[in-house]
């Protein structure tokens, strides 16, 4: 059927030569559209699905904002000594949990190496306190710190509002004078009717025999920093807390908090890692998603953005897709005209409206990062004290799939639209 | 301004081929359609082709003319096999399109069969250069070749300079010269042509028909037309009434 000299381009064509050809068509029809006159329906597109992904990054930053750790997680530091096997503090249920040895004197270690800037034990003891009235004990979640003088945040709660070090440790003889000060949240506060100035003083069960029952005087009272209005905490100077709960034999603590110096993370740790070589050494990254799933509120705030902006998203995109290819019958009719299988025709669909949601989730991310920031402005101006909402890196990934996932639930209804398109009627006109 | 486009036919002991070795290009034979059945039962029909039979042999333009309605589009859609025709055969080149898949059938149409319509049908958002190179995306042919093939296509038309032009950017004459040009780049052996000057004006027609009588010199070629001139460089011409034909004669 052909002559020498013809072109016969079922010689030199391949498989892989047509599927990209067919990427480079969608690509250039909708990069033309994109920059011509003929924009609107793709730019409906790409806003719509913008639009609900800024508002699922939004959402999902509130969402992170809140799960950022507990009351009792809820410091400053940059780096956290826990004990290898111990998944939660052992405080709240009273049952107690594998502690970290010789704390006090391997803290004061790890503070003197460089770039670590400060370096302290925390304990955590239920212990019931009772005002000097005699009023009801309340129990109360007891904290200590070896607080410096700098301005530090330990279970929520400021530990400068401490007299600086910890004189009653006496380098491990226990025998220095007290402190016998504590900063108490407002809902210990509340619940023990106390304010600043007031005195209390531990149940006598908690306190061991031969110990006068000590006088503590309530330095200040202050909200926990996450806004928690209903953990009753309390800071106190760790060796006074150790000799009350009996730790104070093997220097016990629950955890050893390090601060660094600027940029200087990977010194804590290494410092930190040789001070403990046994137990699990964690650099603190405030803002890790995976701390939604411990927290049942803002993991439910998360799936259910994620649920509606996935239904919003693939509505919206089934919609404006299904319209431009119902614009786009003709060019359909000629691609068959021209020799393009079905498969090859619902290709250039496929992948045009797939693009068409992926530009959208781009532009979204940048929109929702955004909106982040203006949500934090706003809440920092009026309501928070602090952010209300986080940015973390993984939300850029995150968005391009849930829209990917999107934009896969949409397609079948403008490739349906597009399997229906009569070739016969369309280049008849 | 080249519009040659040299294609030589020649018998396979290499002499120039006469009308009598030339062979059958396309062959009707009973061919009847109708349109508008659904298969209820309670559907008015129309009846598009009537025991329609006819040849058209290598290297001759056959002209289609006859009223509207008279079936010419119905005979050009068959013949590229967008449509099966409800009874009778159609073969190219020997190969029955009836009896093919629709896979099989857009496969022969992509290889054998370029078309040309009277509104060009281009794509708006691709350039002269990627409408022409259209059916080769789809062949798998790679880029530069794509690309050589169109723009030497684009260059026999008379469009060199109009390579990266959008169709909204050219003429109506240069936007049928495209379409021709993208008829041509599978290097099909049959061309069919839908009122191909119906959207131009006389002159930018008759330079059309020069490209299409050119390109069709060594194709076969079915025209249709209302257009007495562009029927006058058929070899033969077919006159349909109500879907049957009533002249065959050259």
């Amino acid at each position: 059927m052909r002559d020498d000299g013809s072109f016969d381009p079922d010689r030199t064509g391949t498989r892989r030569t047509r599927w990209r050809g067919l990427l480079g068509v969608s690509v250039v029809r909708l990069w033309r559209r994109a920059t011509g006159t003929s924009s609107r329906r793709l730019v409906a597109t790409v806003g719509a699905v913008a639009l609900t992904i800024a508002l699922l990054v939004v959402i999902t930053g509130v969402a992170l904002g809140l799960a950022d750790g507990g009351t009792l997680d809820d410091d400053d530091a940059d780096v956290r000594i826990e004990p290898e096997e111990s998944e939660s503090l052992s405080a709240v249920d009273g049952v107690e949990g594998t502690r970290l040895g010789s704390a006090n004197e391997r803290a004061a270690t790890i503070a003197d190496e460089d770039g670590v800037d400060h370096a302290s034990p925390v304990l955590v003891e239920p212990v019931e306190l009772e005002s000097a009235d005699g009023e009801d004990a309340k129990r109360v979640l007891l904290v200590g710190v070896v607080p410096d003088g700098e301005p530090r945040t330990v279970a929520g709660l400021p530990a400068d509002e401490l007299e600086s070090g910890d004189a009653h440790y006496a380098n491990g003889s226990y025998d220095g004078p007290r402190q016998d000060e504590i900063v108490l949240s407002s809902a210990a506060a509340n619940a023990l009717a106390a304010e600043d100035g007031d005195e209390l003083s531990p149940s006598t069960a908690h306190v061991p025999e031969g110990l006068p029952s000590p006088s503590i005087t309530v330095n200040a009272v202050e909200d926990a920093g996450d806004g928690d209005d209903e953990t009753p905490v309390a800071l106190v100077h760790l060796s006074e807390l150790q000799t009350l709960s009996g730790a104070d034999n093997g220097e016990l603590a629950d955890r050893v908090l390090v601060w660094s110096d600027d940029d200087a993370d990977e010194a804590a740790v290494a410092a930190s890692e040789s001070a403990y070589p046994d137990a699990a050494v964690e650099p603190i990254d405030r803002t890790n998603p995976s701390a939604l799933f411990g927290d049942s509120l803002a993991f439910a705030t998360s799936l259910l953005a994620l649920l509606v902006g996935v239904v919003i998203c693939a509505s919206f995109v089934a919609t404006t897709a299904g319209m431009t290819v119902n614009e786009d019958r003709r060019t359909l009719a000629v691609l068959e005209s021209v020799g393009y299988t079905t498969r090859s025709r619902l290709s250039i669909v496929a992948v045009s409206t797939l693009l068409t949601t992926l530009l959208g989730a781009l532009v979204g991310v940048v929109l929702g990062i955004g909106g982040i920031y203006a949500v934090n402005a706003i809440a920092a101006a009026t309501v928070a004290p602090g952010a209300v909402a986080a940015v973390h890196p993984i939300f850029v990934p995150y968005a391009l799939v849930v829209a990917l996932i999107a934009g896969l639930v949409a397609t079948p209804y403008p490739l349906v639209v597009a399997a229906r398109t009569s070739v016969l009627q369309e280049v008849g006109r | 301004m080249s519009t040659h486009l040299p294609r030589q036919t020649t018998t396979p002991d290499g002499q120039p081929s006469t009308d009598a070795d030339r062979r059958v290009a396309v062959r009707f034979s009973d061919v009847t359609h109708e349109y508008g059945s659904s298969g209820r039962g309670d559907d008015r029909t129309v009846t598009a082709l009537r025991d329609v039979s006819f040849d058209v042999r290598a290297g001759e333009i056959v002209g289609l003319e006859g009223p509207s309605g008279s079936g010419k589009s119905t005979i050009l859609h068959a013949v590229s096999g967008l449509l099966v025709p409800a009874e009778g055969s159609i073969e190219l080149h020997g190969t029955d399109l009836t009896a093919l898949s629709d896979a099989e059938r857009t496969r022969l149409r992509r290889r054998h069969v370029g078309i040309v319509f009277q509104r060009f049908h281009l794509l708006p958002s691709l350039s002269a250069r990627a409408n022409v190179a259209l059916p080769l995306v789809q062949a798998g042919v790679p880029r530069k070749t794509r690309r050589e093939r169109a723009e030497s296509l684009l260059e026999e038309v008379g469009l060199g300079d109009r390579i990266t032009h959008l169709p909204g950017e050219l003429s109506g004459g240069e936007r049928q010269r495209v379409a021709i040009a993208r008829a041509l780049v599978t290097d099909p052996d049959v061309i069919v042509a839908d009122e191909p000057t119906g959207e131009l004006d006389t002159a930018t027609g008759a330079s059309v028909l020069e490209l299409l009588t050119d390109i069709g010199r060594d194709r076969a070629m079915v025209v249709a037309s209302h257009d007495d001139e562009t029927l006058a460089v058929a070899d033969r011409v077919v006159t349909l009434r109500d879907g049957r034909v009533v002249v065959n004669e050259g």
